[in-house]
């Protein structure tokens, strides 16, 4: 199990990505081992889906080898701001 | 790749050297052997099918050394090669049977290289091997466990939309062998399992590719299996005698 909790990792992507929102859920009620992370951000911007979860992965690559599974879902402004209408 | 023609058995040598954990099919068959170009044209359409498969004819009477060495006594024979070592073998123009074998080999990515390898005594690299395997088929899931029996939730997850995709998949299970396991993530520059990879490239894990099924964009980057056996019934019903010619002494 991993020693991290949603606060510490919610606010690593905070300072990384400057996103415009930011969502981090431990799935496993506090034990650390499971996340989801919801991020948008305008870094995104021109960048294919696959590079944009690289950079998620590479802002928590220390964090990602204890942490067990994290479900990644990034988003541009646009995206966010549509999804939201919906 | 289109079916090739062998001419020599310095070049029979060189091409099961040089196709290390590519499936390679060898054709053994006569020229005068009607179920023999039957089987040709059958192999031609798998080529067409199943491109990260090599196909290949060789006159069997024109390489004795070669026929006696894998023991072909008929033609048609049919040699399936892995790693330079015979993984399967059909006897006759059955061009269901061989299809199902083609197919059958061609999804199994055995973890034989680094077996090979130690055995040759030459120490593989670790990106080589990824790169084989990886490139071992047109599309490739690296999961935990098997379609049949995922090992993970994700992988189950991916099993379930790849199935619903109707994609044409082979898959490696990381849980056998730990090097592929902890290369494939620096090698990828990806740290999760599972990861699925298209055409030698990386399409990505989960939820990525749950996205892309969302979209509708999933489809088009998939190989499906499409109507093979369709095209593939009026060669088959011409050749499914299973008809064997002796070799004329």
């Amino acid at each position: 199990m991993s020693e991290y909790t949603s606060e510490y990792l919610q606010e690593k992507l905070q300072k990384e990505f400057n996103p415009l929102h930011v969502e981090v859920a431990d799935l496993t009620d506090g034990c650390g081992g499971k996340f989801s992370v919801v991020i948008v951000s305008d870094k995104f911007e021109g960048k294919p889906l696959l590079a944009q979860h690289r950079m998620v992965n590479d802002c928590l690559a220390e964090e990602l080898k204890t942490i067990h599974a994290i479900t990644i879902k990034t988003m541009k402004p646009a995206q966010w701001e549509k999804q939201k209408a919906k | 790749m289109a079916l090739q023609d062998v001419q020599d058995s310095a070049e029979f040598d060189k091409i099961l050297a040089n196709s290390s954990s590519v499936l390679t099919v060898v054709h053994f068959h006569a020229p005068w052997a009607i179920q023999c170009s039957q089987m040709n044209e059958v192999m031609e359409e798998l080529a067409k099918e199943n491109s990260h498969v090599k196909f290949y004819k060789l006159e069997a009477e024109n390489l004795p050394e070669v026929s006696h060495k894998y023991e072909i006594s008929a033609v048609p024979t049919f040699l399936l090669f892995k790693n330079q070592k015979v993984v399967d073998r059909l006897d006759g123009a059955n061009a269901p049977n061989l299809t199902k074998k083609v197919q059958h080999h061609a999804n199994v990515i055995t973890p034989t290289v680094t077996v090979v390898a130690k055995e040759q005594d030459t120490k593989q690299d670790i990106n080589t091997r990824l790169k084989n395997i990886i490139n071992g088929a047109p599309c490739i899931m690296f999961m935990k466990g098997s379609p049949k029996e995922p090992r993970c939730g994700f992988s189950r997850q991916m099993v379930e939309l790849l199935n619903g995709q109707g994609a044409k998949y082979s898959h490696f299970d990381i849980l056998t062998d730990n090097d592929v396991r902890q290369g494939l993530k620096v090698y990828s520059n990806w740290p999760t399992y599972p990861q699925l990879y298209v055409n030698g490239e990386l399409v990505g894990g989960l939820d990525i590719v749950k996205e892309l099924a969302a979209s509708g964009e999933l489809a088009s980057e998939l190989p499906t299996d499409d109507d093979l056996n369709k095209r593939l019934q009026s060669l088959v019903s011409s050749a499914r005698s299973d008809g064997i010619y002796e070799r004329k002494s």
